[in-house]
């Protein structure tokens, strides 16, 4: 696994994805080394580095991606980058996927900036798996639905998409699509990224069977494990412990966690 | 250049330390921080048993700062020697253990498991913990408790003893001097700086633990203005924090009366800060010409 650095990478190319939503593209070999579900600490104007998952890896040509929306003065920041300009991080950070099972049916359900990580772990995998590979992109609306000709382009079957107003897909979250999946693929794997509410609900469909990795978002400060800010509930050999999303996340199995 | 200095009976190679809470045991920042090259590293507050802290979130950044209400969470004085001090052990840096407790029988408690133990250097007392037995008002708030906590503490241990001063009080020099009296090596200010913020989303306080201690270039003013007034109610060293990003912000703490330093906050923008400054502190001493980091500890205090 890369160990983390700080570096400076080059921005070769921005692009706007959707309504608020910028992905940039930077030319970092050993970053293009992560595994999906990995994550970086991203220098902005201000205390804190923003934490940005890996939108693409692509090891062949050296590159990474961010995408990420603009939701307050960070990502605003960062979206005002241009090609030419350079980024400071620190990464890679964090646990990410496992390798799927090949011969398990692996789904991929991401709900708005959630998805960016799934279609990494799409595009590192899914020559590895020989079972079905589905999709299930959710968003709030048409505007800001991201990656799905992105994915459209590795899945050569429909993508279920839902949004809470209907005006793309179906009317919705994805929780209902899931549900149709894990009904017909119960010993099946799913990778989900997106907010806590969606990611305790997939939590638990997926208990009565199958597998579940969930990618989760916690505010952080060091992003190394070091501060403690970033902590969800878990359960521990003797009763439930706090940890810590940037260093034993942020992908934990479902069945790891404990929901309030 | 010289730039070794002492803190009581403790020689530090240069006045660069990392602060309590930001620098986890000592492992989590290995390949980003050559460890050896600092003065010291003070670890995450350790008490008798485990602290749960507090629920998220846990941090909010603000203008220039943060707040943080990680409620001092740790794994607990007998997890800390079992699985954090070998490593610690290894290090060629000083090694700072920071305490803290709930009553003065708790702050003893860890003193006294740690008695045992080689490989740390200083203890830091940390009197900013709500004191249960009085009402939940930190050891810290006044002379006396500051004074009692210190004094049961000293009785338990001949190590260099390092008292941390909460800010959050109105005479911290009194504070100082009054745990001085009772056999303190070395003052440590300051902790952080009580506040809060509001989450307009969710309409709420923004953390969980609801306020918070501030943190950042934004305290700074704080920080040299207690260990100015500290520096002349004592005769022990201080070591000075808040807010230090740069190598003129530690000689401005150097000059306000501390002996050396120690960085937070900035470590989590740029790992590499307390180094970067180690690098530039001797040409900056020579730009002022002076020769060692000694020559300018209180230059600025009246009658220097
Ligand atoms: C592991 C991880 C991966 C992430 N991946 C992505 C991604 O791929 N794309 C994307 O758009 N967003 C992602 N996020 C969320 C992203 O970090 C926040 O949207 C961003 O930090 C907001 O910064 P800001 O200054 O624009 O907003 P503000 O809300 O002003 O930020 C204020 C502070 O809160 C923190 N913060 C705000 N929202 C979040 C959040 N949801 N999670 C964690 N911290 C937050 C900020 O880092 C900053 O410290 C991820 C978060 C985590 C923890
Ligand atoms: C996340 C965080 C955790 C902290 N935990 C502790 C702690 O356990 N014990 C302690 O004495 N101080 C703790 N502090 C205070 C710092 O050691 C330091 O006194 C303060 O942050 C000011 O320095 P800075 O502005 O450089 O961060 C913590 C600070 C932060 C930001
Ligand atoms: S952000 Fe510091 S421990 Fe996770």
């Amino acid at each position: 696994m890369e160990s983390p650095r700080v570096s400076r990478y080059r921005i070769v190319s921005r692009m706007e994805k959707a309504k608020d939503h910028v992905e940039l593209i930077l030319e970092a070999p050993v970053l293009a080394r992560a595994v999906p579900g990995q994550f970086v600490h991203v220098r902005t104007p201000g205390t804190l580095r923003r934490p940005i998952s890996f939108s693409r890896l692509n090891p062949v040509r050296g590159e990474a991606g961010l995408l990420f929306q603009v939701v307050g003065p960070g990502t605003a920041w960062l979206a005002g980058r241009e090609q030419g300009d350079w980024l400071d991080v620190l990464g890679p950070l964090g646990q990410g996927f496992p390798r799927p099972e090949p011969d398990r049916p692996w789904c991929l359900v991401g709900g708005g900036v959630g998805i960016p990580p799934l279609y990494a772990a799409l595009t590192a995998w899914q020559n590895d798996v020989t079972a079905s590979i589905d999709a299930i992109l959710g968003a709030r609306s048409q505007d800001y639905l991201i990656m799905l000709e992105d994915f459209g382009a590795q899945i050569d079957h429909p993508i279920a998409v839902t949004t809470d107003d209907g005006s793309v897909g179906a009317q919705g979250t994805v929780l209902g699509p899931l549900a149709h999946w894990h009904a017909r693929h119960p010993t099946g794997q799913v990778y989900a990224c997106g907010p806590m509410p969606m990611l305790a609900a997939v939590a638990r469909l997926m208990q009565t069977s199958g597998v579940a990795y969930l990618a989760l978002e916690q505010r952080m400060g060091c992003g190394v494990g070091a501060c403690l800010a970033c902590v969800v509930m878990a359960n521990g050999p003797e009763g439930p412990l706090w940890r810590r999303v940037c260093h034993d996340g942020p992908v934990f199995r479902a069945e790891e966690l404990i929901w309030s | 250049m010289n730039l070794a200095v002492r803190v009581g009976a403790v020689r530090l190679a240069n006045p660069i330390m990392a602060a309590s809470g930001t620098f986890g045991f000592g492992p989590e920042y290995q390949g980003l921080v050559n460890i050896a090259r600092l003065g010291g590293i003070a670890v995450k507050g350790v008490s008798p048993g485990p602290w749960p802290g507090n629920p998220p979130p846990r941090v909010w950044e603000t203008e220039g700062g943060m707040l943080n209400s990680i409620g001092l969470q740790n794994p607990g004085v007998e997890v800390f020697c079992r699985e954090d001090l070998p490593f610690l052990r290894t290090t060629k840096t000083r090694v700072v253990v920071n305490v803290i407790g709930r009553t003065i029988d708790e702050y003893c408690q860890v003193v006294e498991r740690l008695e045992a133990e080689s490989g740390i250097d200083a203890l830091e007392l940390n009197i900013s913990c709500p004191n249960i037995k009085e009402g939940g008002m930190s050891f810290g708030q006044d002379p006396e408790h500051a004074a009692q906590v210190t004094r049961a503490v000293r009785a338990c241990t001949k190590r260099p003893l390092w008292v941390k001063l909460s800010p959050n009080v109105a005479d911290p020099g009194a504070i100082a001097a009054a745990v001085e009296r009772v056999g303190a090596d070395a003052i440590s200010a300051i902790n952080t700086v009580v506040g809060m913020a509001i989450d307009v989303k969710r309409r709420r306080p923004a953390l969980g633990g609801i306020s918070g201690g501030l943190s950042g270039p934004a305290i700074k003013p704080i920080a040299l203005r207690v260990v100015y007034q500290v520096a002349q109610s004592v005769s022990i060293p201080i070591v000075g924090m808040g807010g230090i990003r740069s190598v003129e912000d530690v000689v401005e703490f150097l000059m306000a009366g501390a002996s050396a330093v120690m960085v937070g906050t900035a470590t989590f923008a740029e790992p590499g800060t307390m180094e970067a400054i180690i690098e530039e502190l001797p040409g900056y001493l020579a730009r002022l010409e002076v020769s060692s980091v000694h020559e300018l500890i209180g230059a600025a205090l009246p009658g220097r």
